[in-house]
């Protein structure tokens, strides 16, 4: 067996250590979940006219100040608006109405305006629609490896296949739960960065070995 | 000749550039129009049907008899005449108090989740309020959604009962699958038409059930009635019959989300366990057919996943459009196409005359490959724009090592760039071929933001493939030739 350099010791106890504490941050504080995933709070307003969502933001910046809100065009017509944010109070609520009744001339009344909730939607339901994709591909980029590579024996590659796609899967969830990288809709595209990396570097890696067997040979 | 050739394949990219990003205009209506094909974006980029279905808060009102048996045809009569028939209305919510807990309203999402797969809907998101009950939707604007909404929120409770009795002889228990099936009439010995089925299909209980039903409720053939018209003309023979038919004829009736679908009695046994019932007539027209066809869609997926635990009203139901806005987009293409102009900078300093053919080369690669996921009718989701820049990256790195296998050579000629791009094709696509299975798997996925990365990036890795042995190898050929 060939020996580990001090390189890739060091290399190893580093991610170890990236593991072990995106492991007790995700226990201990969970993760970060983005805003649009959360339970929130959101209100609809009937505008009547064209309006650009850059003035909607403004007066949102001034009643909600740094919290973040999400400002969607509403029905084909797009001549109403939908906020959502964290939290909204009366007194928010009142304040918004007197700021886009006053940007847009309009008579909105607080009575009419409802404060909906809007329940979050868990992690895993987000996550499990792309198991399955995730699973069949690396099922056959194992068998596909295990064939190519067979000369580098049967149990090694499979072994190597499995355990780096994990550490390296399990790296970039510890990574996101150590830095507080909201869990949204950037999430899949990193995994999915992070899957073809690893792909690339596990290919790269047998090509490698299997050259330097044939030399040998 | 040399130079003639290498204007001509540029003029020709330059061209290709000019329409993926421009688009070609021509003259709709008094105004101009880009006669090019747009990009079609999923769910987190289009917009989003949202639907609330909250908890039916609501009372139904139920006439019951003398002996308190549920009475359906007295919805009509007065107060006065329910009572002078001895009749009682009482109000029962459509929900039962022990009706609304966690359990159920999860349950309920689960069924929902479970249409929707059902119902082939390659997007959507559910959210549960624990505490309400209250379920979000988010699925798809096209043109099925609102045949969607229609079936997603409906209880799915299915009944036979006794048509006069209305004693439940089967429920949803008893269902083991639904699904739809089609068949062709040839009475006469020329085809009329299909015919579209729903298929139910019991399970072993429900069979044993569907058996005695079947055999019990059969059309009666009437012995008084012979008897009472021996003396009597034939005329009045059969008027005897047919009454004293009607007073006996036991039938069932099968009902949907409490509404009746149909009555029937059964002319034989019925020993397989299976139901057909027609949907619509027998046609041949494809459009009547794809009705019907929906239509028993629907209701076998409804009925397949089972009755949900708590009743619900759609009580939202509007299109929101995406947050991400086309100015947002735009940015984010003009973040990507700067980046792109600095790594062709630098290929050109670090390759001179060959990074400069390499580049053009490459930006009409990205040309033709925006324009191929438009044709392609590519849906894209955020994962697909992210596959974009993966192919650009993939496709920059490929020619990249291409031109640094040239660099190398002392003295270049056309057969040392064959050689040269053969292992280029090699070591490059050898190390990708991880990639190209995982691309092939998610393009059949029908989860629309996996899907459109794989589509995109299959096409993408295609490209590269095809349009570097015919452009770029070109290209450099006709540059190395003398």
């Amino acid at each position: 067996m060939k020996k580990m350099t001090n390189k890739q010791k060091i290399l190893i106890a580093i991610i170890a250590l990236i593991i072990i504490v995106g492991t007790i941050i995700t226990i201990t504080v969970g993760l970060n979940f983005d805003f649009r995933l959360q339970e929130t709070k959101k209100v609809q307003l009937y505008i009547g006219k064209d309006f650009e969502i850059k003035d909607i933001k403004d007066i949102t910046k001034e009643v909600f100040g740094n919290e973040p809100v999400m400002i969607q065009k509403v029905e084909v017509y797009e001549d109403s608006v939908s906020i959502i944010t964290k939290e909204i109070t009366e007194e928010q609520k009142q304040n918004l109405l007197n700021k886009v009744n006053e940007k847009y001339g309009l008579e909105i009344s607080a009575d009419t305006t409802e404060i909906v909730s809007i329940p979050n939607m868990r992690g895993r339901d987000m996550i499990k629609p792309y198991i399955l994709p995730f699973t069949i591909a690396t099922v056959i980029i194992l068998i596909y490896m295990v064939v190519r590579y067979r000369k580098l024996g049967i149990i090694k590659t499979i072994l190597k296949v499995v355990i780096i796609s994990i550490v390296s899967q399990a790296t970039l969830l510890a990574v996101i739960a150590i830095i507080r990288i909201p869990i949204g809709r950037l999430t899949i595209p990193m995994v999915i960065t992070v899957y073809l990396l690893t792909c690339i570097g596990l290919t790269t890696n047998f090509e490698k070995q299997l050259e330097r067997k044939k030399e040998e040979q | 000749m040399k130079k003639v050739k290498i204007l001509t394949i540029i003029l020709a990219i330059v061209l290709v550039t000019m329409i993926a990003f421009w688009g070609i205009y021509v003259p709709v209506q008094n105004r101009m129009e880009n006669s090019i094909k747009g990009y079609s974006y999923t769910m987190e980029l289009n917009g989003a049907r949202t639907i609330r279905l909250k908890v039916d808060d609501t009372n139904k009102t139920i006439i019951k008899d003398a002996e308190g048996k549920e009475v359906t045809d007295a919805e009509n009569l007065t107060d006065e005449e329910l009572a002078e028939k001895g009749y009682t209305k009482e109000e029962v919510a459509n929900n039962s108090q022990e009706s609304l807990t966690e359990e159920n309203y999860k349950a309920s999402k689960k069924i929902i989740e479970e249409r929707l797969k059902k119902l082939n809907v390659d997007n959507y998101s559910v959210r549960l309020d624990t505490q309400a009950g209250d379920i979000i939707i988010e699925i798809p604007e096209n043109d099925v959604t609102d045949s969607i909404i229609t079936n997603i929120g409906t209880t799915g409770k299915f009944e036979i009962v006794d048509s006069e009795t209305k004693e439940v002889l089967m429920d949803n228990k008893d269902i083991k699958l639904v699904n739809v099936m089609y068949g062709s009439d040839s009475s006469t010995g020329t085809t009329a038409g299909t015919t579209v089925y729903l298929n139910i299909e019991f399970t072993k209980e429900g069979t044993k059930k569907l058996e005695e039903i079947s055999n019990k409720y059969v059309p009666q053939e009437n012995t008084e009635s012979t008897e009472n018209t021996e003396n009597t003309t034939d005329t009045e023979n059969a008027e005897n019959k047919e009454s004293t038919e009607e007073q006996t004829e036991k039938t069932i009736t099968m009902n949907i989300d409490d509404e009746e679908i149909m009555t029937t009695s059964f002319d034989e046994p019925i020993r397989t366990g299976t139901l057909q019932l027609s949907i619509g007539s027998s046609s041949k027209d494809t459009e009547t057919l794809n009705d019907y066809i929906n239509q028993a869609n629907s209701m076998a997926v409804v009925l397949d996943t089972g009755k949900m635990p708590v009743q619900y009203t759609v009580d939202e139901n509007q299109y929101i459009l995406s947050e991400i806005t086309n100015t947002e987009l735009k940015i984010a293409s003009y973040i990507i196409i700067a980046v792109a102009i600095i790594s062709l900078i630098v290929l050109v300093v670090r390759y001179k005359t060959n990074g400069l053919i390499g580049a053009f080369s490459y930006v009409g690669l990205a040309s033709i490959f925006l324009l191929l996921i438009r044709y392609a009718n590519v849906l894209l989701s955020l994962e697909g724009i992210f596959g974009i820049v993966i192919i650009l990256i993939l496709n920059y790195l490929f020619i990249n090592k291409l031109l640094s296998k040239i660099k190398k050579e002392k003295e270049i000629n056309k057969e040392i760039i064959s050689n040269k791009a053969k292992e280029t094709y090699k070591e490059f696509f050898i190390k990708i071929i991880p990639i190209c299975i995982a691309v092939i798997t998610f393009c059949f996925i029908s989860w629309a933001p996996i899907s459109s990365f794989g589509m995109v990036m299959f096409w993408g890795i295609l490209l590269i493939f095809v349009y570097n042995f015919i452009i770029t190898n070109q290209l450099l050929k006709i540059k190395a030739s003398k």
